[in-house]
């Protein structure tokens, strides 16, 4: 049971880091499908700054940039030209997939090597409870990255005015604009923290998770994270408790198989997917989802 | 005239110029990314073109990846003309897919040719076009956006997949997680490797052409594309028209699946989806939605592919680099501006991309 | 007013604020608060996910606070500020939740908070209720002995004879005139507001002889339906209009103009009472207006049905893309019969540029209209409905449209003429409505401009 517990905390951790940063865009009015690809570049980026330097920490750093290059392109197209966020999305995940491919066969061939790994860290007294302790407070630095983000996030959008601004853009562009604030550049710097997040969730694939880069190895965890972000209805706390949601489902499937159920594993993978849509349609009441996410702001639409 | 105003005006009156630039951009910044690896792009090229145009069977691989595109394509296109952002064209060709299998190994398959090759054909664009209606309802009824919902039933499509060939359509010696091979009855009828799907879905696009543009149900898919507002002030209802074009590009992907395990896999397996659903937006922008310019843009992309293979045997250059293409040609062709995507982006979604119950538009 | 705010930078002109003058080329929102212009809009500008302290919190003026936000402390800054102008409003509603005159009040704290020296108000009484903008005026004036400057738009003149100064009338554009208020009596401004008692510009045939005892073409009974704001709402509308006549309602913007007009389009289910088209009960559907005869006409290209993006051509059909077999059979789109009809109506009404092909987006709003009302009234339709026809028109179309209503009226057919230009209404029609607060009221028979305009202004005694 406590292996169940730990195995979902730390699947959940990349998760949840990945879905902040989609919930940083998302709150400012942009919604950035391209996660994935983002995910996937800052994979590929930690892999090979990891290799090359030996230092896992300089490769999770490389990963965050590499999110951020990728975002860059993204926010220049989506934000700053005002094209379709949705076609810009999926133009950058093909193109995070085509580029780590190339540069992963260019630079290894066939013969990938081992990245260092990040390892756990045992919190100093939490660790020695009996039980629990071993299995949530002996993790990745992913797993407390991301709940210290969780925090920080939700007091960066309650408790400043930075924060109130990036909400005020993404509910109302036009009335923030009437109020000063500069909404294509709040836009551009939330996508560019969030994809940032986004790479650094990536580098957890390959430096924690496992220890080599395999071409499109995120597999779609950046769709659950956009998934986790609707899931948790857009609050820093509702997205945490849906990534431990999804990381629990993702290590009850390990946890089933290893103990020899036969259950068909598809039926677990589809189901992160299959209950967010069920609670998109039947979810009654007001959703919460930021009023201008997805609406280029022009000015004198307004 | 500054020299962007000019560049403008020009791609205002001529828009080929993007159509054939995007493309051609897209190549060039590829090829001089490749001469910024140490590769030498002119012999990659030189590969690529002979291993999708060199011989007859270089030119038969174009076509049949060409195949699905046109198809997955057509079915993007449709649905962006009706402002509906349907993402999710590589879940319905998956669907369309194995419900096509299924159709041929175990509902039917003693059926003969005649009877079997349509009931296939109709049950894959049955599956696309259910999976499509799903998303359909997701919208109209309660006001989930459909890109949210596409995109997450992309992935239940393919776990599905995964789930059939595990399990009710794995073959009978449970060897591999596949299904059995398609009975003979089931195959499209074919000229060496070339079949029959590849002119079918080539006619299909004409036919998507014609009805958007030569029939009533097409002038009013476009109209509530164009404008949710005026079409309803119009007598027209913006929700069935969404349904519609849902369902005939649910159906249209449906088919691609379908094609693709009675034309060239034969069985199905989990490897199935290449990603011609995504591809397929790249198609669409290309093509500015229309289904005429789906052929040229489909065969782009279609000898993309093929000459990727023979690019990575013979020039050693990888053949993923068709993504970074397909990345970079969606982006140019914005940059180019692709009109008609600029005028649905701005009017037709007029609603908040997720949540808020459907409400009725005025 | 978006000059003002700085949303609208000015083509020419200049701006002085306490003797300084400003910089127009660097103008913007940003600009327009640091130099202390506090605009309240129409329609809100505050951010209706956040509470007011947050909305108060999160503006370019209020990030010298610093950038830590401390709900509590803001809620006490706002409460002692609401206080102190004696602006009452909840503190920890989401903005949503709030009244509209809570709202305004929030917007006006907002300007205060910022210490803008000019406050302008933009009709802000529009939406509110008699007991708010009773609130509303002490609260202003208390501002005023503050030393602040207030700038009160509104189309009331009640209001501004017992709040105002000074008055300015504005009219198309333009200052009509500035006088203090003691010096001009509301028929005066009345006059001013509503422009100069001009002869009616068309000849008019006497109205066509009917019958006594036919059905009325078109009617509305006890007809309500839901408001977009709940003063909007259409209360039990009770109306007939006879072929042979043109029935105006007049009405300013609000009151529930864009609800009749949805209604009456087909795109509104009313929420009780009957449409009777020539005596028989209809369901209001676009398409069964439609096919009784009933056509549409309207100010906003996207209400009348103009689909930008499509061509004239379609335009003109996309009304009638199920029915009409001349262009539409099962499967099929006749597009050379389309053209040719367009053709047709481009010579007849001279509609520019003569090209059936061209994307209507890019006709001018005169042309666009033309194309309205040659699809509207080319099915030989005997009942016109038409929302503020002419909004936006240049005076030669303007007139065109006018020429086509009686035109109909001649002939026998029937128009219901939807209007806040109280000219337009008064020239047409041979009975006039006003359309107050979601309800009908009637207009007396001969009532000039200033009278007709105290009806709107809901200040029937004063007249």
């Amino acid at each position: 049971m406590d292996a169940l517990l730990e195995a979902a905390l730390r699947l959940a951790g990349p998760l949840l880091l990945a879905a902040l940063g989609e919930l940083l865009i998302e709150r400012t009015g942009v919604i950035n499908i391209g996660l994935e690809g983002v995910m996937l570049c800052g994979a590929f980026g930690a892999f090979a700054c990891a290799v090359a330097t030996g230092s896992p920490a300089i490769g999770v750093v490389t990963g965050g940039v590499a999110g951020c290059a990728l975002g860059a392109v993204f926010a220049l197209f989506a934000v700053v030209r005002r094209a379709d966020q949705i076609v810009v999305g999926t133009a950058i995940n093909l193109l995070a997939l085509g580029l780590t491919g190339v540069a992963s066969r260019t630079l290894y061939g066939g013969a990938v090597p081992t990245a260092p790994a990040i390892g756990t860290v045992a919190l100093p007294g939490l660790a020695a409870i009996p039980t629990v302790g071993p299995a949530l407070f002996v993790q990745p630095p992913y797993v407390y990255a991301a709940l210290a983000l969780a925090l920080a996030i939700g007091l960066f959008f309650r408790r400043t005015r930075p924060g109130l601004r990036w909400r005020a853009v993404g509910e109302s562009a036009r009335a923030a604009d009437a109020e000063g604030v500069a909404v294509t550049r709040v836009r551009v710097v939330a996508v560019l923290v969030g994809t940032f997040l986004g790479g650094v969730a990536g580098s957890a694939l390959p430096l924690s998770q496992s220890n080599v880069f395999t071409e499109g190895m995120t597999a779609g965890r950046g769709f659950i994270a956009l998934a986790i972000v609707i899931f948790g209805r857009w609050s820093p706390l509702g997205v945490t408790l849906a990534a431990l949601f999804f990381g629990a489902a993702h290590a009850l499937q390990f946890w089933l198989q290893a103990r020899g159920f036969d259950l068909p594993y598809p039926l677990f993978l589809m189901f992160p997917y299959a209950v967010t849509l069920a609670v998109l349609g039947f979810s009654t009441g007001r959703a919460r989802a930021p009023e201008d996410l997805g609406r280029a702001y022009r000015r004198e639409a307004a | 005239m500054t020299a962007p105003q000019r560049a403008a005006r020009l791609l205002e009156r001529a828009p080929w110029v993007a159509t054939i630039g995007a493309p051609v951009a897209a190549i060039g910044i590829v090829a001089l990314g490749l001469a910024l690896l140490g590769q030498r792009p002119g012999p990659a090229l030189a590969a690529m073109l002979r291993g999708s145009f060199g011989d007859a069977d270089a030119v038969v691989t174009t076509l049949l990846k060409a195949s699905p595109l046109l198809l997955t394509g057509t079915a993007v296109a449709l649905s962006f003309r009706c402002g509906v952002w349907n993402i999710g064209a590589e879940g319905q060709l998956v669907t369309g897919a194995v419900l096509a299998t299924a159709m041929a190994t175990r509902i039917a398959p003693d059926a003969p040719a005649f009877v079997l090759l349509p009931l296939c054909v109709a049950a894959g664009a049955a599956g696309g076009a259910a999976l499509a209606a799903l998303a359909g309802l997701l919208r109209v009824k309660r006001g989930v956006s459909e890109v949210i919902a596409t995109l997450l039933l992309n992935f239940v499509a393919l776990q599905a997949l995964a789930l059939a060939v595990h399990g009710p359509l794995q073959e009978t010696s449970a060897a591999y997680p596949q299904s059995d091979a398609l009975p003979a009855a089931a195959l499209l009828p074919a000229a060496g490797r070339l079949h029959l799907g590849v002119a079918l879905a080539g006619a299909m696009a004409v036919a998507t052409a014609w009805l958007l543009f030569r029939t009533p149900a097409g002038f009013r898919l476009r109209a509530v594309g164009l404008s949710p507002v005026a079409a309803r002030f119009a007598g027209l209802s913006p929700e069935r028209e969404v349904m519609h074009a849902l369902v005939l590009a649910g159906a249209l992907a449906g088919i691609a699946g379908a094609f693709e395990v009675m034309g060239v896999t034969r069985r199905l397996f989990e490897g199935l989806a290449s990603g011609a659903g995504y591809t397929a937006i790249a198609v669409a922008l290309l093509a500015r939605l229309h289904p005429l310019a789906v052929l040229p843009a489909a065969l782009f992309f279609g000898a993309l592919e093929a000459g990727a293979g023979a690019m990575q045997r013979n020039a050693g250059v990888p053949s993923v680099v068709t993504q970074v293409v397909q990345g970079l040609v969606i982006l140019l062709s914005l940059g180019f501006g692709a009109g008609e995507v600029r005028l649905l982006a701005g009017r037709a979604r007029s609603r908040p991309l997720a949540g808020e119950p459907a409400a009725r538009e005025p | 007013m978006n000059v003002l705010a700085g949303l609208v930078r000015p083509d020419a002109g200049r701006l002085a604020l306490a003797g300084r003058e400003i910089d127009l080329a660097s103008w913007s929102p940003s600009a327009a608060l640091a130099a202390g212009i506090g605009m309240v809009h129409q329609h809100s500008t505050l951010v209706s996910a956040m509470t007011v302290p947050e909305n108060l919190s999160f503006g370019a003026a209020a990030l010298d606070g610093g950038l830590a936000f401390d709900p509590g402390a803001a809620r006490a800054r706002v409460a002692a500020l609401a206080e102190r102008y004696g602006l009452e409003l909840q503190l920890d509603a989401r903005v949503r939740d709030l009244s509209v005159g809570q709202r305004q009040r929030a917007e006006i704290l907002r300007a205060l908070e910022r210490g803008a020296r000019v406050l302008v108000l933009d009709e802000p009484t529009a939406a509110l209720t008699a007991e708010e903008t009773r609130a509303l005026f002490p609260a202003l004036r208390r501002l005023r002995d503050a030393g602040c400057g207030v700038i009160f738009i509104s189309h009331k003149l009640g209001e501004i004879e017992d709040l105002a100064d000074r008055v300015a009338v504005i009219r198309r554009g333009r200052i009509e005139a500035v006088a203090e208020v003691g010096a001009l009596d509301a028929r005066a401004l009345g006059r001013l507001m509503l422009g100069r008692d001009l002869p009616p510009a068309l000849p008019r045939a006497p109205a066509p002889r009917r019958e006594a005892d036919a059905a009325p073409v078109l009617a509305l009974r006890g007809v309500c339906a839901p408001g977009l704001r709940e003063a909007s709402a259409l209360r039990s509308l009770e109306l007939e209009l006879s072929a042979g006549e043109i029935v105006g309602v007049a009405g300013i913007d609000g009151n529930g103009q864009r609800e009749l007009e949805e209604v009456l389009a087909g795109v509104r289910p009313a929420s009780a009472g009957r449409v009777e088209v020539g005596g028989s009960s209809v369901v209001p559907s676009v398409r069964a207006l439609a096919a009784h005869g009933v056509a549409q006409l309207s100010g906003e290209r996207e209400r009348g049905g103009l689909v930008s993006g499509m061509s004239v051509g379609e335009n003109l059909v996309v009304k009638r893309s199920f029915d009409d077999p001349r262009f539409f059979r099962p499967g099929f789109l006749d597009l050379r019969a389309l053209r040719a009809h367009a053709e047709d109506v481009i010579a007849r009404f001279g509609i520019q540029p003569p090209d059936p092909d061209a994307d209507i987006a890019t006709l001018s709003g005169g042309n666009a209209q033309k194309v309205a009302l040659a699809r509207e009234l080319g099915s030989g339709a005997r009942v016109l409905v038409a929302f503020n026809p002419t909004r936006g028109l240049d005076v030669l179309v303007t007139r065109f449209v006018h020429e086509q209503l009686l035109a109909l009226r001649a002939g026998g057919g029937a128009v219901l003429l939807v209007s806040t230009e109280l000219d337009e209404v008064l020239d047409l029609s041979d009975r006039v409505l006003a359309l107050v607060e979601g309800r009908l009221v009637p207009v007396p028979e001969g009532a000039d401009r200033a009278r007709l305009g105290a009806i709107l202004l809901g200040r029937a005694e004063a007249a």
